[in-house]
Parts: C-alpha cells; structure tokens; sequence
C-alpha cells in the first residue's frame, strides 16, 4: 500500500531551484470524462509556472486531445508515433508552449490506434525524457486496455483522478488494483468537480467517504468550477492566468508534487451570510 | 415522522453510495460475481440438509467487508422435526 511508504505529501525541506530528479507522473482514472486531460494540462502549466522542467505527453493514440485543451493543436508537426517508429528526432516532436518557462507536449498521433506504442517503448520515450525534463506528466486514456498500459508501465507516480460518484470511485478501484499488481506504490487520488454545497446537503460523496472507501491518499481536491469550459474553449488552462477555485486546487497539487508541504483543504460549502457578503466576511 | 423518515432518505443519498460502493468493491475486489453468493447458500443448504432439516427460505449467506478483510456470514436456521417436542422458543434456532 502507498500508505506504508514515505509520503511525499509529508513534503521534504527543497530548494525551488534544487533541479529534481526526473519524476514521471501517470494521470489516469477507468472512467472517462473525469478531467484527466484538464488535470494534466494545468498540473503541467502550473509546474512550469514553479520553474521546474515539464513535459506532457497524450498517450491518448487515435483521440488526441491535450493539444487541444492547452490552444497548442496548430503546432503539430511529429507526434510520439513518429518518433518511436523512427522518422524523426524526439526534439522535433516536442512542442514548446511558449506562455511558460519550460514546458513542452509531447502529442499523441491522431490517426493510428493504440497499439501503435507498446509499454517497453513508452518506457523508452520516458527514459529518454528523464535526461531533460524533472517532470514527465501522462495523460492517459480512459479504460484499462493497452492504451492505459502503455501509461502506466513508466509511471514512478499515479495520480487517480475521480468525480465523486458511484462509477467513478468503482472504476478507480480496479485502476488502483491494477497498477499495485505492476508494483506502483505511489498512487493518489484526486478528487475532482467537487460541489460543496451538495457535499453539504448529503447528496454527493464527501472526501472523507471516498478516502474511507478507496484507502488511498488524496493529493488534491478540485471543485467544480465554472471557468473551467470557457477556459478549454479558448485553449487556455485556467492556471495560465485564473484565480478561481480550480486553478488554485490546480496549483496546490503543482506544488506538493514539487515536494512543498501544502496542507489539503476541503472545500466548505458557503453560508448565506458569505453567499449575500462575500467570503471574507 | 414518515415525511421526516422521506425528507432523510431522498437527501442523504451520499450515505447509500457510500454503503452501495463498500459492498460492491468488496465483491469487486474478491473478484465473486454477486450472483455467487446464491449458489454458495444452496451448496451449504445442501449439504447441511443431508443432516438436519434447514429452514430454506430464511438462510442468509453475506459478504461481510472490514477494513482489511472480508469474510463470509452464513446464517442458518433449523427446523424441529414434526413430532418431536417444539423447540423451547418456538422460535429459529440459529447456527452460525
């Protein structure tokens, strides 16, 4: 259980600008439509954002769409499929997004399937990565088939993203179970599109009901947050310049992962004194 | 009180989530398709019945989940046979 090791969310004394060695993070969840690939775009965003060395890459073969979400969708020229098949270098596939210091997207191939990419050659494209970058974040497909293996074969680190619902927390389940049986031992969840004010009326999981029933640490809790469409329309995660309440869920797992002690806060619902007055009353 | 009893039940649906989820993941992660704990019950009324008279229709075979483990509850009634005397309770008597 990752419960038995050293937790990074216990935070270590570092240096913003010790370089880390290199960390791939799997972003995964079973169930589609979770916010896997929003949590990738802005947990990478926001990383960069804190000066360190990022790449993210769509394991995502045949439905790509992380170049999408972070507006980098006109820059493609290679994709992962590519370079592994030999026609061109890494480098040239990587695209820089210039909004930040250091970040770079690895694209998935929008026209081949996922057996295009086996797990060896992920973990190959990762060793690779690791020379240059400090995090190497994956986003990866919903379901448990090869496109998901191929995520999490290289993964050091497995972020579990779930809504708080019924088939969400199953299917995290089994993903939990099937990356301990590949001997993952850092496996966290993140709870995401949280509403408090349901939470509140009872009708919707609280963190605490789907920390109890799935056993696993929570690195981040999100709540639902209207920006988060007009922000994927744009083709600008909301960490790029948002103040909401995701962007800064987003930013507080950017910086646990970095390895600073950020303790986790539960979104409470408002009153109707701080809905009339605002919250800082 | 039942309006009160329905106002609870249609506003605390996060707590049966909850109790379904636990129950589903216990099988989930045993890997027992529900539909197996009805063959277990008739396989142990079986046997048990080649012995002493069951009470089939209130047998109860549970999955029962903890924290770390799970274990199964079987819950077995007995019947006296006609003609001996009635069992002092007149009630089940449970084996477990």
């Amino acid at each position: 259980m990752s419960n038995m090791l050293p937790s990074i969310l216990n935070g270590h004394a570092m240096n913003e600008h010790t370089p880390l060695e290199a960390q791939v993070i799997t972003v995964t969840s079973g169930k589609g439509g979770v916010g896997k690939t929003t949590l990738t775009a802005n947990v990478g965003i926001a990383l960069a954002q804190l000066g360190r060395k990022v790449v993210v890459v769509d394991s995502d073969i045949g439905l790509r769409n992380l170049d999408l979400v972070m507006g980098l969708e006109h820059r493609i020229v290679y994709d992962i499929v590519d370079y592994v098949e030999g026609r061109c270098r890494l480098r040239q596939a990587l695209i820089r997004d210039k909004r930040v210091a250091e970040l770079f997207l690895l694209p998935a191939a929008q026209t081949r399937d996922k057996t295009a990419v086996n797990p060896q050659q992920m973990i190959q494209v990762c060793d690779e990565l690791r020379k240059e970058f400090e995090f190497i974040l994956i986003d990866s497909p919903a379901g448990i088939e090869q496109g998901f293996q191929n995520a999490l074969a290289p993964a050091d680190l497995v972020l579990v993203v779930i809504n708080p619902e019924v088939s969400s927390v199953r299917d995290a389940d089994r993903v939990i179970g099937l990356a301990e049986s590949q001997g993952k031992t850092q496996i966290y969840l993140v709870i995401n599109r949280v509403v408090p004010a349901r939470v509140k009326r009872q009708e919707m999981l609280s963190v605490e009901d789907i920390k109890e029933v799935l056993s696993t640490e929570i690195i981040g809790i999100v709540p639902e947050d209207d920006a988060i469409l007009s922000a994927s329309n744009r083709g600008m995660p909301v960490v790029c310049n948002g103040k909401g309440p995701a962007a800064l869920a987003y930013r507080d797992i950017a910086r646990r992962l970095s390895g600073e002690h950020v303790p986790l806060e539960i979104p409470q619902a408002l009153g109707w004194w701080q809905r009339l007055f605002g919250k800082a009353s | 009180m039942e309006a009160l009893n329905r106002f609870f039940a249609k506003s605390n649906s996060a707590q049966v989530a909850k109790q379904r989820l636990q129950t589903l993941l216990a099988y989930d992660r045993l890997e027992i398709p529900p539909g197996v704990l009805a063959l277990i019950k008739d396989d142990i009324v079986a046997a048990i019945s080649r012995r002493v008279s069951v009470d089939c229709e209130h047998v109860n075979v549970n999955l029962l989940h903890e924290q770390n483990s799970s274990k199964l509850v079987v819950d077995i009634p007995l019947i006296a046979n006609r003609g001996a005397r009635a069992v002092r309770s007149a009630g089940r008597s449970n084996a477990r």
